[in-house]
């Protein structure tokens, strides 16, 4: 049985190649910060030492700082994680891509189950995965306009419960 | 349309949203050649609640509850993950009292809810006996968490920083004496899905998956354990007061549905053994810890195992008063897609239970959805519209 550290070390040897960045913000956690292009290699290099599993996809929206109140900031990135677990090391593999040229390459060829994961950043992050096998909706009503990303920053619902309870 | 093409009968069998076997609404489209399944599909989101957003709306304290009712069944460990994650965050650790009783819940949870699936799932194998009686013994389990915490669902027991419900020796004798029903019940149980000898038929070879195949498709939780893909965050990365009380990790080898009963039976009797000894040894300390008021700036992950396999959350604070994002990755949402490979191949009247067999629990991965404000169209209601025609209708 390795120990935790020799198993994130394991990673970080695997991945250094392809890493922009890296850090150890918990004992347990490798954060790699990748370049777009190094995405598919830094994956597959961890799939072919059968480095763990995927667990999950996650987006975060990074807008960029309000230039003026009201004023929705144009400018902005996307990032996501791809959250890599071994026992109970977990490795995030970190990608940012800006607003206007939101595009990722499809992880599935390499992991078929990354599917469900790659849908849900393209219906609520606005993110253009690129040969992904399923691109139909997966959560969003069939009815939910296009080009509308719910979990971005600049999407507030606008029906909000505005009787009884606050903030609700 | 394939008619002419492939020569043979082929058909498309829509089942769902409402109740497609399950009391949960999905839908799932199954190609069919005659009896066989050769096709499958999910699309999922029919209860969709919009709650990922939402967290990013609400408190700390607010998001716990939150969080909580994120999942009927499995309320407890989403506020687990949830406070646990925070509590990083913020650098303090549960006392270990706390801690134990964050174990106590989740296994008393885990009872409960292996329990309610071994009734649903017979249920859909045409076992309503079966599903009948480990409903009722369920009830034992229900009525102790009732004991601890005055509710059967959202017990609503973690604190930022601790619990809120302490256990007193009498209520541990209490549920001492319910566990020793509940131990002699599923040994019954576990002779009659080992030898009754229709349900074998029903599950015996039925959707098997191998090891490599549950780990290809990312199956967690008892459905990846049933196919001898050992691993089980209790284990793995003890949380909450598993380093003390650690739990024995069941699997099996077959991968059918078979196996899926006896690890979910086994691993419930596991459950009963660990609470015992977290009973004999209680830890001694204070229920609460001092939390800061400001959670700091930082991002963390956590991670518990939820009676359907690992749950994990993504927590990240911008050090306000408010999250910056939440992510959280139900266990069910990974076993959909052992669900749709397993079924090609089948028969249709194996649907049911294939689909029950991962033990899928939609509310957890149908977060997300939001009442829509449409205003060409009024037939979508807003919540405030519900609201204001509730009143007006009982005025």
């Amino acid at each position: 049985m390795s120990t935790l550290e020799e198993i994130l070390q394991k990673a970080e040897n695997l991945l250094q190649p392809y890493a922009q960045s890296s850090s150890r913000p918990e004992t347990n956690r490798l954060d790699v910060y990748l370049a777009r292009e190094n995405l598919i290699p830094a994956i597959k290099v961890l799939v072919e030492a059968r480095w763990g599993y995927l667990s999950t996809i996650t987006g975060i929206d990074r807008p960029a700082a309000a230039v003026e109140e009201g004023q929705s900031p144009e400018e902005g990135e996307i990032e996501v994680l791809y959250s890599f677990c071994s026992g109970a090391a977990i490795v995030n593999l970190r990608v940012r891509v800006p607003y206007a040229d939101a595009v990722l390459p499809s992880i599935c060829p390499l992991i078929p189950s990354a599917t469900l994961g790659e849908r849900e950043l393209m219906e609520m992050f606005g993110v253009k995965v690129e040969g992904t096998p399923d691109t139909s909706r997966l959560i969003l009503a069939d009815s939910w306009p296009e080009g509308v990303y719910p979990l971005r920053k600049s999407f507030v619902p606008a029906a909000r419960f505005s009787g009884g309870a606050e903030g609700g | 349309m394939t008619l002419e093409k492939h020569g043979e009968n082929r058909f498309v069998v829509p089942i769902g949203p409402q109740h497609p076997a399950l009391k949960e609404p999905g839908h799932f489209e199954f190609v069919v050649d005659g009896e066989i399944v050769t096709g499958a599909s999910v699309r999922l989101g029919y209860v969709h609640r919009g709650i990922e957003k939402g967290a990013e709306d609400r408190t700390w304290t607010q998001n716990l509850y939150l969080m909580e009712r994120i999942c009927g069944i499995c309320s407890h460990i989403h506020a687990t993950a949830f406070v646990q994650g925070v509590e990083k965050l913020a650098g303090v650790e549960a006392p270990p009292r706390a801690r134990a009783i964050r174990e106590i819940f989740a296994e008393l949870e885990r009872i409960h809810s292996h329990m309610l699936w071994l009734g649903v799932a017979a249920h859909e194998g045409g076992f309503d006996a079966l599903f009948m009686y480990s409903w009722r013994d369920r009830e034992v389990v229900m009525d102790m968490l009732e004991m601890l915490s005055g509710n059967r669902v959202h017990y609503s027991a973690n604190l930022i920083g601790g619990v809120k419900y302490d256990l007193t020796p009498d209520m541990m004798d209490k549920i001492r004496e319910g566990l020793n029903y509940l131990e002699e019940r599923l040994a019954h149980y576990l002779d009659v899905v080992n030898n009754d000898e229709t349900f074998i038929g029903r599950t015996r070879g039925i959707g098997t998956m191998t090891r490599e195949q549950a780990q290809l498709l990312g199956a967690v939780g008892p459905t990846a354990r049933a196919s001898n893909f050992a691993y089980d965050v209790r284990v793995d990365a003890p949380y909450a007061a598993y380093a003390e009380f650690p739990v024995e990790m069941v699997v099996a080898q077959e991968g059918d549905l078979h196996a899926r009963f006896v690890v979910r039976i086994l691993e419930t009797m596991e459950s009963i053994r660990v609470l015992r000894r977290i009973f004999e040894n209680m830890p001694e300390s204070e229920l609460v810890t001092r939390v800061p008021r400001r959670i700091p700036a930082g991002e963390t992950i956590s991670r518990v195992e939820a009676p359907r396999g690992e749950l994990f959350y993504f927590i990240a604070s911008g050090g306000g008063e408010k999250p910056e994002r939440v992510k959280v990755r139900t266990p069910s949402l990974c076993n959909w897609g052992t669900v749709i490979t397993l079924a090609v191949g089948h028969k249709l009247a194996d649907m049911p239970m294939i689909l029950a067999g991962i033990d899928p629990c939609f509310s957890c991965n149908d977060r997300l959805v939001m009442v829509k404000r449409n205003r060409q169209d009024p037939q979508v209601w807003t919540w405030a519209d519900l609201r204001n025609y509730g009143i007006e209708y009982y005025r």
